[in-house]
């Protein structure tokens, strides 16, 4: 029976993939001579042509130094490379699936992990792995609550950053409470994008950290019964907030992108991003004028890692690894931590560097940065995102 | 070549028929196979009809469709009545393969930026109307879908007049349609009275399918409809793509059930129309033929239909330059008309994706080729009135959601080992391909006189002979602009080059549609503008072959 043998398959396959790792442990020159002359097609979304030029010359730099080939295979949703391999478990190829290496995080790893769709253990048995700041960002080892257990590798940090031109915004508001004022003076000028929409949901998890006054429930699963009483204080908090919003509140932004659009025409005075460094980005990009200012609230904003995995069925495990071991070291991220290229926060600490290192990471800081970089409050359970998703929908979503 | 018994060549050519259509429909009953099986799933359509935003969201769907489908469809036909024998219809149809090859995303994104709040109409608008800030009025994703009505109109009016135009071509119409249009006047009609009662219930017969597929097409797009549509809710289309990419399988089920309903709603619609004109040709027939003479200003018909078409082709003209300009705009805050800041980025990043046009371009000749011949097989092998056994196959692959599609063949990909190939991407897009080929080439495939055929083969010609000799010449035209309506449509797929090519191989689209996952508009429109280019040129190569006048056979 075909469905037997791919249960065997299966099996076999996960039984390898510790060991597998183990042996990567050990052995790190063995994997860098399997990797040379090896092909890595990484799927990473390529919704910036800056992300995607580092990416050239991560690229060039890995084929020079390892002889691995990095190829990008551009996509616009990771969820796409995450089917792909999903898929091709269901027609039993169980090796030389077409994903060396994926650029992850939140839902997309864990569905992954839980379907067994990864490969490893390997992060934590990468040379590079041991300057990564796994005390001072704890999200590099706990990705949305799930445990990332060596499935996955740091590859970049993210936090809630707002930002807004100057000219329009002389005071951020620098809390929630400041936030709701600053709407209420400026009617139609503050959105947020659509929940299910990624930022829209991070909002509502912002709200619901920072109007609460016990934050103990939210690093536990829903209790369907408390969830009523636990969020009332985002419900009360979204009822003020919503008649101040663009179209008073009835209509959202699709995304993140179109709010940062909406704002760079002058539509919305206030937007924010994952990216810390993103409206620096912008402004370099000159899509943004130089008045622009980054703020986060002073009390804490969320923040979370994204990373880098090798799918169970990947043809160059070995050579994904040496990319990834590469992508990780301090030079790589010391470029890509660099507004000139990308401007996305390192994962690792750069105080421990040696000081030739450290001096990489050292720039005169750039218009549009933020200036007093806040607390990184952690992700509430991941079971909160769905029980918010599904009761805003209800209440606000028709 | 010795002939072989005339029996067997009889029953071979009998069964001739099964070639183009098992080649046909083989692949893409696989890939529905499995995109189907997905959506027949008890749990998917309890969760289906038990969210909230279902009935509204097929409500608008509906909505949408109808408007769009019967307003594009009434501007077509009284463009076509007022314009017809005048110089305007000539310029308007030199204009349409221009208008044809926009892409539809491209397009809405091009309209988005005219009449958005923050866009260059209020920018002209605003220092009249003493704004600082953009309108808060939504002329874009307004909850009555209008906006996405107003650019399917747009977009589909030229699909309509395109057809009407490539029936017009056809050798020996021209004459045989004066003729009547001659009679009528003779008898005392007016002409736009000869048209609805003699003309139009002719030729509205071979224009069913291409207005079922424009029906087809505005019940399931989803880039234009995440451009312009609604977002509380979206159209189900919408609803069923974000549900079938999800990184969740239940999702994905969901999803698959919403595509399923929104097809079974759209053929259902689809039926009942075609039902109830059939039921109504007793009462139209008496209608028309009482003998009344009604009055009717053509003159000023033709004039306002001038003006229509000249408004058209303006919008088209206006969209394109508003793309070109915003993407070399960088910092452009309301209610400034020209930007602070330019920026030359997003060429550059243009620039650095040339390597693909090679790609693109081949894998839409390949295609476009196959879909040609799979189209014509089918003809040549079957009777006219199979068509309808063949019209299922053709509609599903029109109405079917891409995603669903695009992962059914995936599938079917992954089990005969062709995905990351540039052979699946070419089965693929084939399969999206073939039934706009069909659609747009069998009007004048079917309606082309037999005579000319049968003339030639008692002149002792051969049935390839004839064909090439005769038939294919004739219908030159036609052939030429269903190829490029062919290309047209390989060139804009996103879902099958991705999943099918494993993402390995990128086109024009592919590399535009990641860029644009960013939210960049100046890239967004610099790409929209370069995916317009290669159709374009291929629409007015086949404007150029089967233009009138050119001699049948190659001017031998």
């Amino acid at each position: 029976m075909p469905h037997d043998r791919l249960r065997r398959r299966l099996i076999a396959s996960a039984l390898a993939g510790p060991l597998l790792a183990r042996a990567a442990a050990g052995d790190w020159p063995a994997i860098q001579r399997a990797a040379r002359g090896q092909t890595v097609w990484f799927n990473a979304w390529a919704g910036s042509e800056r992300i995607n030029a580092y990416l050239q010359w991560a690229a060039a730099e890995v084929r020079e130094r390892h002889g691995v080939t990095l190829r990008h295979v551009k996509v616009a949703d990771t969820a796409e490379a995450v089917k792909r391999v999903r898929a091709e478990r269901e027609a039993g190829r169980l090796a030389d699936g077409s994903v060396d290496m994926v650029w992850i995080n939140g839902e997309n790893f864990l569905a992954m992990k839980r379907e067994q769709l990864l490969f490893g253990p390997f992060a934590e048995a990468l040379p590079s792995y041991v300057h990564v700041d796994t005390a001072g960002k704890p999200t590099t080892r706990v990705d949305f609550s799930e445990p990332v257990e060596g499935m996955e590798a740091p590859w970049g940090m993210a936090q809630l950053t707002f930002f807004g031109d100057a000219r329009g915004v002389p005071q951020p508001p620098r809390s929630l409470g400041a936030l709701l004022a600053f709407a209420k003076q400026h009617p139609g000028r503050v959105t947020y994008p659509r929940p299910p929409d990624f930022h829209g949901v991070t909002f509502l998890k912002q709200v619901l950290l920072e109007s609460s006054a016990d934050r103990a429930p939210f690093a536990r699963p829903v209790a369907p019964e408390r969830f009523a009483a636990d969020s009332a204080a985002l419900w009360s908090t979204l009822e003020a907030l919503h008649p101040s919003l663009w179209r008073h509140g009835r209509q959202f932004p699709p995304n993140a992108a179109a709010m940062r659009q909406m704002m760079a025409d002058g539509e919305l005075l206030i937007a924010f991003t994952f990216n810390p460094n993103e409206a620096a980005n912008e402004i370099a990009a000159k899509r943004l004028p130089a008045t622009v200012v980054s703020w986060q609230h002073a009390a804490g904003t969320i923040g979370n890692t994204h990373f880098l995995a090798i799918p169970f069925n990947a043809r160059a495990k070995a050579g994904a690894q040496v990319v990834i071991d590469f992508l990780l070291s301090p030079r790589a991220q010391a470029r890509k931590a660099d507004i000139a290229h990308w401007g996305d926060p390192t994962v690792l600490a750069v105080e421990r560097l040696a000081p030739a290192e450290r001096a990489l990471f050292e720039r005169a800081p750039a218009p549009g940065t933020v200036a007093q970089p806040a607390p990184v409050l952690p992700e509430p359970h991941a079971s909160w995102v769905e029980a918010i998703e599904r009761e805003w929908a209800r209440r606000h979503g028709q | 070549m010795g002939a072989p018994p005339r029996a067997v060549t009889g029953r071979w050519r009998a069964r001739l028929w099964l070639v183009p259509a098992t080649l046909f429909v083989a692949p893409l009953a696989a890939a529905l196979g499995w995109g189907v099986a997905d959506g027949i799933d008890a749990g998917a359509w309890s969760r289906l009809l038990a969210d909230p935003r279902f009935r509204p969201a097929l409500a608008l769907s509906l909505q949408v469709g109808a408007a769009s489908t019967a307003l594009a469809a009434a501007l077509a036909l009284a463009l076509a009545t007022a314009l017809h024998g005048t110089r305007a219809w000539g310029r308007l149809v030199h204009a349409l393969p221009a208008l044809l090859a926009v892409p539809h995303a491209a397009f809405a994104i091009g309209l988005g930026l005219l009449v958005m709040p923050s866009g260059f109409l209020a920018r002209l608008v605003a220092p009249v109307a003493g704004w600082s800030a953009p309108p808060d009025v939504a002329t874009v994703h307004d909850p009555g879908g209008w906006a996405l009505v107003a650019a399917l109109v747009l977009k589909e009016v030229p699909f309509l007049l395109w057809n009407v135009a490539a029936q017009w071509q056809r050798v020996g119409q021209a004459a045989a349609l004066e003729r009547q249009l001659q009679t009528a006047a003779a008898m005392g009609y007016a002409r736009r009275t000869a048209w609805a009662r003699v003309l139009w219930p002719q030729w509205l017969p071979t224009l069913a399918w291409p207005l079922l597929a424009v029906w087809a097409y505005s019940l399931a797009v989803v880039d234009m409809a995440l451009v312009l549509g609604p977002t509380r809710p979206p159209t189900l289309a919408v609803l069923a793509w974000q549900w079938l990419l999800d990184a969740d399988p239940a999702a994905n089920r969901q999803g698959a059930a919403a595509a399923l309903a929104l097809a079974l709603a759209m053929a259902g619609v689809a039926a009942a129309v075609a039902l109830a004109w059939r039921a109504s040709r007793p009462w139209r027939a008496s209608r028309w033929t009482r003998g009344d003479r009604p009055a009717a200003r053509d003159a000023a018909g033709r004039r306002a239909a001038g003006a229509s078409a000249a408004a058209l082709v303006s919008v088209y003209a206006a969209v394109l330059a508003l793309l070109g300009f915003v993407s070399v705009a960088g910092v452009w805050t309301f209610p400034d008309l020209a930007p602070q800041r330019w920026t030359g980025d997003a060429w550059s990043a243009v620039r650095a994706s040339a390597s693909t046009v090679g790609l693109t371009a081949a894998l839409a000749l390949a295609s476009s080729a196959a879909g040609l011949a799979l189209a014509v097989a089918w003809m040549e092998t079957t009777p006219a009135r199979w068509d309808a056994r063949a019209a299922p196959a053709v509609f599903a692959t029109l109405l079917v959601p891409g995603v669903l599609l695009a992962g059914g063949l995936y599938r079917a990909a992954l089990q005969a080992g062709v995905d990351g190939r540039f052979a699946g991407l070419w089965l693929a897009h084939t399969v999206h391909v073939a039934p706009y080929v069909l659609v747009a080439l069998a009007p004048a495939y079917r309606s082309h006189d037999p005579r000319y055929a049968q003339t030639a083969r008692a002149l002792g010609r051969g049935a390839a002979a004839t064909l090439w000799r005769v038939k294919w010449p004739m219908l030159l035209a036609p052939l030429a602009a269903a190829f490029a309506v062919g290309f047209a449509v390989s060139v804009t797929q996103y879902l099958p080059t991705q999943f099918v090519g494993a993402g390995r191989h990128a086109t024009l689209t592919t590399e535009a549609l990641t860029l644009a996952s960013g939210g960049q508009r100046d890239v967004a429109a610099a790409f929209a503008l370069v995916q317009a280019l290669l159709p374009a040129a291929v629409f007015a190569a086949a404007a150029w072959i089967g233009r009138p006048g050119r001699p049948p056979g190659g001017g031998r």
